[in-house]
């Protein structure tokens, strides 16, 4: 048994510990947001955070996981009022959908380090995660839209 | 521990041009550095004598264009890039996704090294390889290999203010880091250094127990 | 006000008029319920709904449900085609529940995503669905207050009757308008009085999107559920000889390793029924990364297939045609397009006399162009659900043509239609992809044989080395100026595997005397399908490339060029049965040349590149402004222009088009699966470069001509010029043009980064 953290709940899951964390969180757990995309870090669809980092969960073994603290999309905000969320919503982003938990998990880590990015400081942050639809541009605004609704804390 | 790193540094200054007059080698360490009052207090000490006591610049730049084969090999050559961006696979292109070196070569936000490189490897083709302290040099001593010359890594190894603040003991002992073993274990599909681990090991120190002698600037063969 | 018909189908009529793609008629069903689709969703409604036709569900607490027919694959069709609904029903959008339908075409149409087709084709249905329904309401509402008709007005999902003060919201009478007879003659709203469609409208699952709620095929889940992956061939060419799973069923958690077939020997395909391998070696086991594990212990011999037979059913009967067996090598198919553009090919169209117009031309200007196949990458890998007993089936997943799919569903499991049941899921993508259904009907004939509910899964190698490609083409064009520079023929022979990307009629057929379109095909093993509008975006490349370079020969501005030969088209066109508008090309022409500042001093510092490209009858223009950075070349801004007719949702069209041009600039330069021996040499984003963030533009201008021209197509049209664009900018950066795709020039300094 191993003992996990998710989204403040404590969950005890009977998997081999070389089990990625995406498929104990999909398969074992029922969180579907986080997605497969390609199963070898490339893409960001699967980014949950671990002790607050953005790992990529399907080349994160379940046994890292054990003992820190994980956030899903599902638990990113209890409200679903993440800044990030809202942003997303605001301007409209997604198209298929796909990959925006992963786009949305990524850029909290960058708002959380970096109060103001720049564009640089977006594309430092989120080349790791692949829009296929292209939804890219609004990505870039949907993140300075949080970072300013960050700050005005509304 | 800042001041401790100084005088080697003054110590190559002087004597690369004294001894690039006299022999074909134009960098070694001599044994009148170890006159020096800082160096007396330092771990250098040990080995410098012992490096002076078998000097042997043939030697030891022969045993450092073996240890140049494996630095510029991508195993090694990949994390020690000439800008902010990691190498990556055996034809060593910019790493994908181009993840920053960050100030303490971590990575940056939501692309920190350990968030794809996991402690150990995994099992399967095109997965990151692992290792728990996975990292590029810091940004304040980049310790490029990428486009060096033979001659230009031997001098930017042995100098503290470019090897990362390594003494020489500690530039031997470097051999065992793990991360630099990773390169001898480094996933599936990626090809292997192009001397054993033992092999290297050998050749490093050697290199440097001869006298830590640069090749010429100027006499290059073999490998790039 | 217009007035249109309504009409009564039988199935069988929207199934043939769903086959020949147009005059789509709807049939109202008056009280037959829906099967709830709810399931995916997290949606906690009550049952006690009046359904006052296919699209419309009302329940007596006013809550109103609009049912969206078509797949959604990210085009935004599920916030769209409501929305059209809405605008005729007269009710508040804010307050209106959006669902998506089941299957099932005689209730709502033909259900398919793709070739531009969802707004065009359930325009005219849903706005009479939506009239319909509030002709409906508001006869129950007179007949209830004993007044006349035409005395009820409605505003905003509440009925009036002005005389008598009495009102009714519509959930009031809708158990009673659902018992009313759909109206004959149906009055639309003008155009002019719109106030959903037209105005921006957010899509209406963005929230469950960024809080990460089961919405797409791979989230589906149900007790009892197993998981099943196919072991396909390594190379297409090859099929299984042997295979030893002892070590496999070893593995923890694993049911089942077996062979099935797809199609029997023989078996009638459709024109979707695109497979690469026809032969399965399945794994089935409990969980995804188990089977995946599992997978690798698979002992198997492949053996080449050879050449192998298919089957087309059709009006003609059956016909029978040879897959080649070769295992074929990207290079060695660049060598065999080049044999074969050598040869005599079939004409496709001739106006004038082009070979002595050629003979007799004072200048020549020839090139050859070639783009490789495309894989289409979906993020959601191919896979899907089902359950299928002896006496019903249930699959749920993602599929653009569910419509398409049945027949041969009903084929391959011997049940009647209406003992299957298709539910589609939000899609992760499609691009054309998931019209080809081979995937669901692999999870079919898994579930049937292991007697469970059970999710197929293609990882993204198997999904990226499966085939079904965009095709790889080439073309050679060939422009004759006479000695004052004068353009006098044009000639285009275009060839590819398995098919020629040439459309003889569009542009700039219609706008030369003389005039040759010929097209030649090499057969093949790899399998290929749609990709976005397949042959456009080949054609906008090298066609909108050699425009450019032409035009330069001329001394002309490239702009103009083409506006005085869409001039000619359209003042004295040549031929016959050309395609295109040409006011309506030339439109998007003069928008971007304004909205851009063509050869304005201040945009000097970009290299410009044009282009506009006609298909799915909708007009599109790009200029990319590119510049040099980290010593490659970038896309930094892009203006488009588009004429789509009437823009249903605007925010959400300027989305997909912005989405296009990325697609297109990624696709243009990175953009290209090969082969050797018949392996796919990537199998993965490490090695199919897909454009990111930073790669992406800074800023994408859109601007939509605005007219009341019924909707026409909108996913397909801004992605092929995008490559047209990128070429002829590529041209200015880097000083030559490039001819074969994908365009990508290696970063010559890494110190950049």
């Amino acid at each position: 048994m191993i003992k996990l953290t998710i989204n403040k709940k404590e969950h005890s899951v009977d998997v081999d510990p070389d089990t990625p964390l995406l498929w104990v969180l999909r398969d074992t757990l029922n969180l579907v947001g986080t997605k497969y995309g390609c199963g070898v870090a490339q893409c960001g669809a699967c980014v949950v955070h671990l002790n607050g980092e953005a790992v990529r969960s399907c080349v994160t073994k379940v046994s890292r996981a054990e003992g820190k603290k994980v956030v899903t999309i599902e638990g990113l905000s209890e409200t679903h009022t993440h800044p990030l969320q809202k942003a997303w919503l605001e301007l409209d982003v997604s198209q298929c959908g796909y990959c925006q938990a992963g786009q949305i998990m990524s850029a909290a880590v960058l708002l959380r380090e970096n109060k103001n990015p720049t564009d640089q400081d977006i594309d430092d942050a989120m080349a790791g995660n692949i829009c296929r639809c292209g939804t890219y541009l609004r990505i870039r605004e949907a993140i300075h839209a949080a970072a300013r609704i960050q700050q005005k804390g509304v | 521990m800042k001041k401790r790193y100084e005088l080697p540094g003054r110590t190559i200054a002087v004597l690369v041009c004294l001894s690039s007059l006299i022999i074909f080698m134009n960098f070694r360490f001599k044994t009148q550095s170890l006159n020096r009052k800082a160096a007396r207090q330092s771990a250098h000490k040990e080995i410098l004598l012992e490096a002076a006591a078998g000097k042997d610049s043939a030697a030891s730049v022969k045993a450092f264009a073996e240890v140049y084969k494996v630095l510029m090999s991508p195993r090694c050559m990949n994390c020690h890039p000439s800008g902010d961006v990691p190498l990556q696979g055996d034809d060593s292109h910019l790493h994908a996704m181009l993840p920053k070196r960050g100030k303490d070569g971590k990575g940056l936000y939501a692309m920190k090294c350990t968030n794809c490189h996991q402690p150990t490897n995994l099992e399967g083709l095109n997965k990151p390889p692992g290792h728990p302290d996975w990292h590029l040099p810091p940004a304040n001593m980049k310790m490029v290999f990428e486009g060096r010359t033979r001659n230009q890594l031997a001098k930017q190894l042995v100098n503290p203010r470019t090897n990362g603040n390594k003494t020489m003991q500690q530039l031997i002992e470097h051999a065992d880091d793990g991360l630099v073993k990773a390169g001898w274990n480094p996933g599936e599909g990626r090809t292997l250094p192009p001397l054993t681990h033992a092999e290297f090991k050998k050749a490093w120190i050697t290199w440097i127990e001869t006298g830590a002698y640069a090749p010429s600037a100027k006499k290059q063969s073999g490998t790039k | 006000m217009e007035k249109v018909n309504s009409n009564y189908s039988r199935r069988a009529f929207l199934r043939s008029s769903a086959l020949v793609g147009g005059g789509l008629m709807i049939h109202f069903s008056g009280l037959s319920r829906f099967s709830p689709a709810e399931k995916l969703g997290n949606i906690d409604l009550p049952e006690q709904w009046s359904e006052i036709n296919g699209y419309v569900k009302i329940t007596a607490d006013n809550i109103i449900k609009i049912i969206c027919p078509n797949p959604e694959f990210g085009q935004n069709v599920m916030t769209s085609l409501p929305m059209i609904v809405a605008e005729e029903l007269d009710v508040e959008w804010k307050k209106v529940i959006v669902e998506m339908g089941p299957h099932d075409n005689v209730k709502l149409g033909p259900q398919f995503t793709g070739g531009s087709n969802s707004v065009r084709m359930y325009w005219r249905p849903l706005r009479q669905a939506g009239a319909a329904a509030r002709h409906m309401l508001k006869e129950a509402a007179a007949q209830t207050w004993g007044v006349p008709v035409e005395e009820v007005t409605t505003k905003a999902g509440t009925l009036f009757h002005e005389n008598s003060g009495k009102s009714a919201r519509y959930g009031d009478v809708a158990s009673k308008a659902a018992t009313i007879a759909v109206p004959k003659d149906i009055k639309l709203k003008d155009v002019k009085n719109f106030n959903v469609v037209r105005h921006s409208q957010k899509n209406v699952e963005g929230e469950k999107i960024v809080t990460g709620k089961p919405l797409f095929g791979v989230d589906y889940t149900q007790e009892g559920m197993l998981i099943a992956m196919i072991e396909h061939p390594p190379a297409i060419g090859l099929k299984i000889k042997s295979f030893d799973a002892s070590q496999t069923l070893q593995m923890p958690g694993i049911k089942d390793v077996f062979t099935l077939k797809l199609y029997e020997e023989g078996f009638e395909q459709g024109g979707f029924d695109t497979r690469t391998f026809n032969e399965l070696l399945v794994v089935v086991g409990k969980t995804t990364w188990e089977v995946m594990n599992a997978r690798k212990k698979l002992v198997v011999e492949w053996t080449p297939a050879g050449d192998t037979k298919d089957y087309a059913g059709g009006r003609n009967g059956k016909t029978e045609r040879i897959v080649p067996g070769e295992l074929e090598t990207t290079e060695k198919q660049y060598q065999k397009m080049r044999e074969y553009a050598d040869r005599p090919a079939q004409q496709l169209r001739k106006d004038g006399d082009p070979e002595t117009a050629f003979k007799n031309a004072a200048q020549i200007i020839e090139r050859t162009y070639t783009a490789p196949f495309l894989a289409h990458n979906c993020m959601e890998p191919m896979n899907f659900f089902a359950h299928v007993t002896d006496e019903k089936a249930l699959l749920v997943g993602p599929l653009q043509a569910p419509g398409w799919t049945e027949p041969t569903l009903v084929k391959l499991l011997n049940l009647p239609a209406d003992k299957i049941e298709i539910q589609m899921t939000r899609m992760g993508g499609g691009f054309g992809r998931r019209a080809y259904g081979h995937y669901l009907m692999e999870a079919a004939l898994i579930s049937k044989k292991i007697k469970a509910p059970v999710k197929l899964m293609y990882t993204r190698e198997d999904d990226m080395t499966y085939g079904v490609y965009r095709p790889m083409y080439t073309a050679t064009y060939r422009a004759a100026l006479d000695a004052d520079k004068n353009l006098v023929a044009f000639h285009v022979k275009g060839g590819g595997i398995p098919e020629h990307p040439i459309h003889a009629n569009r542009f700039p057929a219609g706008a030369l005397d003389n005039y040759l379109a010929e097209g030649w095909q090499i057969p093949s093993n790899i399998t290929t399908g749609a990709f976005r509008a397949p042959r456009s975006n080949f054609n906008a490349a090298a066609e909108q490339s050699f425009l450019d370079e032409v035009a330069e020969a001329m001394g002309k501005d490239p702009i103009e060029f083409r506006l005085e030969l869409l001039k000619r088209a359209k003042e004295k066109p040549v031929g016959k049965n050309n395609e295109y508008d040409a006011d309506r090309y030339a439109g998007v022409l003069k928008l971007i040349k304004e909205k851009s500042g063509w050869n304005k001093p201040e945009n000097k510092k970009y290299n410009r590149g044009v282009a506009a490209y006609f298909c799915h009858s909708s007009y599109a223009a790009h200029v990319v402004d590119m510049v040099m950075k980290d010593g490659q070349p970038y896309v930094e801004r892009v203006f488009s222009a588009m004429d789509c007719g009437i823009v249903v949702n605007p925010d959400a069209a300027t989305n997909m088009v912005q989405g296009a041009v990325v697609d297109g600039i990624g696709n243009a330069f990175y953009g290209g699966l090969k082969h050797k021996d018949g392996a796919a040499l990537q199998n993965n984003f490490n090695k199919y470069r897909i454009i990111r963030i930073n790669e992406a533009p800074k800023k994408i201008e859109v601007s939509f001509v605005q007219n009341d021209i019924d909707p026409t197509g909108l996913g397909e049209p801004p992605f092929p010029p995008v490559f047209g664009a990128v070429a002829n900018a590529l041209y200015r950066t880097l000083g030559n043009r490039l001819y074969q795709q994908p365009f990508s020039v290696p970063a010559t300094d890494k110190r950049a980064f």
